[in-house]
């Protein structure tokens, strides 16, 4: 058995690190773990059955429903359950890099995608792309269920309409961003209990304080802005019903956003938090 | 069939060198400085063992290599390049650095099936190291509820995935069962009998004494040594002989010199040093003394690396010069 007896293995159809090679894996990895699964599950359920929940509860006093008011009530009940959604997005998004950090996978990872950028990218377009299918999922079936229960109590229901189907799409896209939101603090605190805490007290705990402050200040200026850049709140107008779009516009001072002044102050939120995680974990030991 | 046989039809015989080279490597933890200035190479075709106390800095060393660590100072590179600019790195080095560097909710099969996806390994290739490691009973199931051992095993299996030229295992027979530390004794031998490069520790220097044919010492981030199983037996340790005679006082007389020492055993042998067996044997029969027994007993590697990591000498300049 001498080297001259080998001149072709395997290696010159497979075994180059590829791109799609490091999304195929990590594709395997989101599938084959049960706490993720159950994640998705959750979020898709969770968006179906609150949606059904308001349209079969809410009562319009046998009026019918038309124009905007028809269009508001079609978008805010198909996106109810997104506000608890995507709580479970957070979650997500911090256990699929901080269970890499907690057992140690993540020096296998790396040990297999050296220069790194490449698995956190993989990750983030699998997060990305499987968190907005079942989130989408979630909201058009619900679309569907609640459609017909709506037109039973004489609200008219066009889900082609732009104004409509805008932030239902807006509404997965919100529940994504914040998602990679929690994968970029993931990527930067490693543990996950520091992450959920850091996630969610963003989400919950800092809009609470900012409306304590608001109250204490008869609604400063400053305070509105703040609220308003912060990422539930900003994310909230991807999927909010807006009957005339206006751009960003100040009334009384406070920053008002629409909904594509919204997804800019996520996305930007977004992009600075991962551009952070991917320095550290270019610099950082494994 | 037997095991050789087995293991030439899983592993095929790898077609280009993969030389270690380090070189003026150090890392630094805050004040500590872990690694300082480590240089050395290691070659093909031999299992090369890396051993020191604990905390001496090896699992750093080669943690650098791979590049999951980043070096302080100096480099290190696998085959001519840097790990991470290969462009095949588990084809070039497979590694294990740790036991269980593994998400604990997943399967064997599922662990090794996304580490082989992102350089597009097939199928087959899992099932083969799968089989390999004597891991086909728990491949399916959870990771998180395995052993020590298997651990190790599954953790093989990952180094073993590409088909690697070189092979970089850090205390590989660690919570192994005998069967097992026998096993990863004829694979490391059988791999690096096929060309492969195998460079692997372990704190267990019986077990380090059988399996490799080259040693790097590594004491206080310091290499101490660097040299052949035999150089260092030979050189370092002190060479005893034991001689077993019905006349003890004859023959102590006989040899008597000032860097000659004897010692009796407890089972009434005598443990002589500083002579060699030959001249032993040529003064007892000068003094017509009775032989029963003459037994040169080489210094074993236990004695070799007390002595270095006690002294903390630098043996490979004193071989050197």
């Amino acid at each position: 058995m001498t080297t001259t007896t080998a001149p072709t293995r395997r290696r010159t159809t497979t075994g180059r690190l590829t791109a799609g090679g490091v999304i195929r894996s990590e594709w395997i990895k989101l599938r084959s773990v049960r706490s993720t699964l159950w994640c998705y599950g959750l979020i898709v359920l969770l968006v179906i059955g609150i949606g059904v929940l308001a349209s079969s509860l809410s009562s319009f006093g046998g009026t019918a429903l038309t124009g905007d008011a028809a269009r508001s009530t079609v978008v805010s009940v198909n996106t109810a359950g997104l506000n608890i959604a995507v709580l479970i997005a957070a979650v997500l998004g911090s256990l699929i890099i901080t269970g890499e950090y907690s057992t140690g996978m993540i020096r296998s990872t790396f040990a297999a995608v050296p220069r790194r950028t490449g698995a956190i990218a993989a990750k983030a377009v699998v997060l990305a792309v499987t968190t907005f299918l079942a989130t989408s999922v979630g909201i058009w079936v619900s679309a569907l269920i609640t459609s017909p229960i709506l037109a039973a109590k004489d609200v008219e229901v066009q889900l082609g309409e732009p104004s409509v189907f805008l932030p239902l799409l807006g509404g997965a896209v919100f529940v994504t961003m914040i998602a990679l939101l929690a994968f970029g603090f993931g990527i930067i605190l490693r543990s996950t209990a520091g992450t959920l805490a850091t996630a969610l007290g963003l989400l919950l705990v800092v809009p609470i304080i900012l409306s304590i402050l608001g109250a204490l200040t008869q609604g400063a200026d400053w305070v509105t802005t703040v609220s308003a850049l912060m990422p539930q709140s900003a994310g909230s107008k991807l999927f909010g019903y807006a009957s005339t779009d206006t751009a960003t516009v100040s009334t009384g001072g406070g920053l008002v956003l629409n909904g594509w002044g919204g997804f800019g102050v996520l996305s930007a939120w977004v992009v600075a938090v991962l551009a952070l995680a991917l320095t550290l974990v270019k610099r950082r030991d494994a | 069939m037997s095991f050789h046989r087995w293991m030439s039809g899983c592993l095929r015989p790898p077609s280009v060198e993969g030389m270690i080279e380090v070189a003026n490597l150090s890392k630094r933890y805050g004040a500590k400085l872990a690694v300082d200035d480590v240089s050395f190479t290691v070659k093909p075709g031999v299992v090369t063992g890396f051993l020191g106390p604990n905390g001496a800095g090896k699992s750093t060393t080669m943690r650098m290599i791979v590049g999951l660590d980043r070096p302080t100072t100096g480099a290190a590179t696998v085959n001519g390049k840097r790990y991470a600019e290969h462009r095949d790195p588990l084809h070039q080095v497979g590694s294990l650095l740790e036991a269980k560097a593994v998400h604990t909710g997943r399967s064997a099969y599922n662990h090794l099936l996304a580490l082989a996806a992102t350089h597009s390994i097939p199928k087959s290739r899992v099932h083969e190291v799968i089989e390999m490691t004597g891991l086909e009973n728990v491949a399916s199931k959870r990771v998180g509820g395995f052993s020590l051992g298997m651990g190790q095993r599954l953790g093989i299996a990952v180094a073993l995935l590409g088909d690697p030229q070189t092979l970089i295992l850090d205390e590989p027979v660690n919570g192994l069962d005998p069967d097992g530390v026998l096993w990863v004794r004829h694979l490391t031998r059988h791999l690096a009998a096929q060309g492969r490069t195998v460079f692997l520790s372990s704190h267990l220097m019986s077990e380090m004494s059988v399996t490799a044919d080259h040693v790097i010492i590594l004491g206080r981030g310091k290499v101490l040594a660097d040299a052949s199983m035999d150089d260092l037996t030979s050189r370092v340790g002190t060479t005893r002989v034991t001689v077993r005679t019905p006349s003890p006082d004859l023959l102590a007389s006989a040899i008597a010199g000032p860097e000659v020492g004897v010692t009796g055993t407890p089972d009434g042998a005598l443990s002589i040093t500083g002579i060699d067996a030959a001249r032993i044997g040529e003064a007892a029969f000068h003094a017509g003394v009775l032989l029963h027994e003459l037994t040169p007993v080489k210094a074993s590697l236990e004695q070799a690396y007390l002595e270095l990591t006690q002294d903390d000498v630098e043996y490979r300049s004193e071989v050197a010069a």
